[in-house]
């Protein structure tokens, strides 16, 4: 038996890389974000309950009628409303499925809402056949059923309205799958439903929008440099950040600041996961 | 309530991460495949922390987590072979069971279920019912697997290993 706490001892000695930590710290964070989304979805049936209740109470109380006048979602121009919203379970995969569509005069809205669903329709698909193949896969490479056991993936689709004023919206959509590994994409669109047109960085932030944009992301991933000189940044050599164009992403946020969205593993390490920047309006 | 029991596991996690990565190391044998299964083990944990009823078992659940991802790596690279084999020298060819190198070494040789046994047994500490839990064998599979093991190792065997 000492030859096992020789074992022991060798099996202890395994360098520990420096990053450790960090990857920990890491896959607590996308752990905790993954988590409170499912919290949310879960909660979601309650808010819409509350809501019913909430119109019941308008006509009743002043007060409440007073404060559903700042509500920004009643009136206006458009409306942005669920149009599929489900949790599902079938073969081992859960399905969390919430997607909007814009209802609105004009035809920039039917085509938002034809791209969602295109995305969505693909995104639901991909997943089951990556799933099918994981699941070959894992029985052609001697899996056994017990070892199959618990197994589960998650398709995730939902969305978030950033922002919106009488015409104009901002709003998130995202899709995850998840199981061995996490993939999730999201897609953002900024309608001017008054002028039936998407909103653009330049609109935003004028005919510098370029150097607006590129030094204000250049100023955040200087600073994400911890005191050891890591960051989960590319350098631009090695497939980094470069420039903005007319195909990056953003959202616009309650501040009425465009939010610039660049995709997992685009321009920094997969364990940042989508990552973000706020581009202040001179 | 369940904010106490996220700090625990955080805690947990953290104190921890070093065993971890020795484990995911002891199977991948690569840095960056080892890293990659602490972070996706631990995003994991985190994000289906509300299936973990009992406190106590987190050892016992963490560790399942970690190993199934560590067996779907390996897994796939069975299915996906990169080095063509002549790259390969004679001696990462993987001999099922050598009879020479350290007995961690041969440890490493050991089939899968067999191994995860003995490192989690005599590595980790664990006791034979956590095992149970962490593999989903039933007891007396784990201790079959556990004498099995030992004796493919040559290891006299002194008193009751539970």
């Amino acid at each position: 038996m000492n030859e096992l706490k020789d074992a022991k001892k060798e099996y202890e000695e395994t360098p520990l890389p420096e990053e450790l930590d960090g990857r920990v710290q890491a896959g607590i964070r996308q752990g905790r974000a993954a988590w409170a989304r499912r919290r949310w979805r879960r909660g979601f049936t309650a808010v819409a309950a509350c809501l019913a209740v909430a119109v019941g109470a308008l006509n009743l109380s002043p007060t409440v009628a007073a404060a559903a006048a700042d509500v920004p979602v009643l009136g206006g121009l458009f409306r942005i409303l669920t149009v599929r919203n489900y949790e599902a379970a079938e073969d081992g995969i859960n399905y969390q499925v919430s997607v909007p569509e814009v209802e609105a005069g004009g035809n920039l809205a039917d085509k938002v809402n034809e791209a969602i669903q295109e995305k969505v329709d693909s995104h639901l698909e991909k997943a089951r056949q990556d799933w099918e193949a994981y699941r070959e896969a894992f029985f052609a490479t001697g899996g056994t059923e017990e070892e199959w056991g618990d197994r589960e993936m998650d398709v995730f689709v939902d969305y978030e309205v950033k922002s919106q004023t009488d015409t104009q919206v901002s709003f998130v959509v995202t899709l995850a799958e998840g199981w061995v590994s996490a993939m999730e994409e999201q897609y953002c669109y900024n309608l001017d439903l008054a002028e039936n047109r998407n909103i653009t960085l330049e609109d935003l932030l004028g005919s510098d929008w370029v150097n607006i944009c590129n030094t204000a992301i250049q100023e955040q991933i200087d600073a994400s440099v911890d005191s050891e000189g890591f960051t989960y940044f590319f350098a631009p050599e090695e497939g980094g950040f470069t420039t903005v164009d007319e195909t990056t992403s953003f959202y616009i946020n309650e501040d009425g600041n465009p939010v610039v969205v660049f995709p997992e593993y685009s321009i920094a390490a997969g364990a940042a996961g989508i990552v973000e920047f706020e581009i202040a309006k001179a | 309530m369940a904010q106490l029991k996220e700090r625990q596991l955080v805690t947990f996690l953290v104190e921890n991460q070093t065993r971890f990565y020795r484990l995911a190391y002891s199977y991948l044998k690569n840095r960056e495949e080892a890293l990659d299964a602490v972070q996706s083990a631990v995003c994991r944990a985190l994000e289906k922390q509300d299936s973990l009823q009992e406190p106590d078992a987190m050892r016992a659940w963490f560790y399942r987590i970690l190993i199934n991802i560590c067996t779907d790596v390996l897994r796939r690279r069975k299915l996906v072979t990169l080095i063509p084999p002549e790259a390969l020298d004679a001696g990462s060819y993987e001999d099922p069971l050598p009879s020479d190198g350290t007995l961690a070494e041969r440890v490493n040789a050991l089939p899968p279920e067999i191994q995860t046994i003995i490192k989690l047994r005599f590595y980790e500490e664990l006791s034979l019912k956590e095992i149970s839990m962490v593999t989903g064998c039933n007891l007396s599979t784990v201790k079959t697997r556990l004498y099995s093991g030992l004796k493919k190792l040559r290891i006299e065997l002194k008193g009751d290993l539970a």
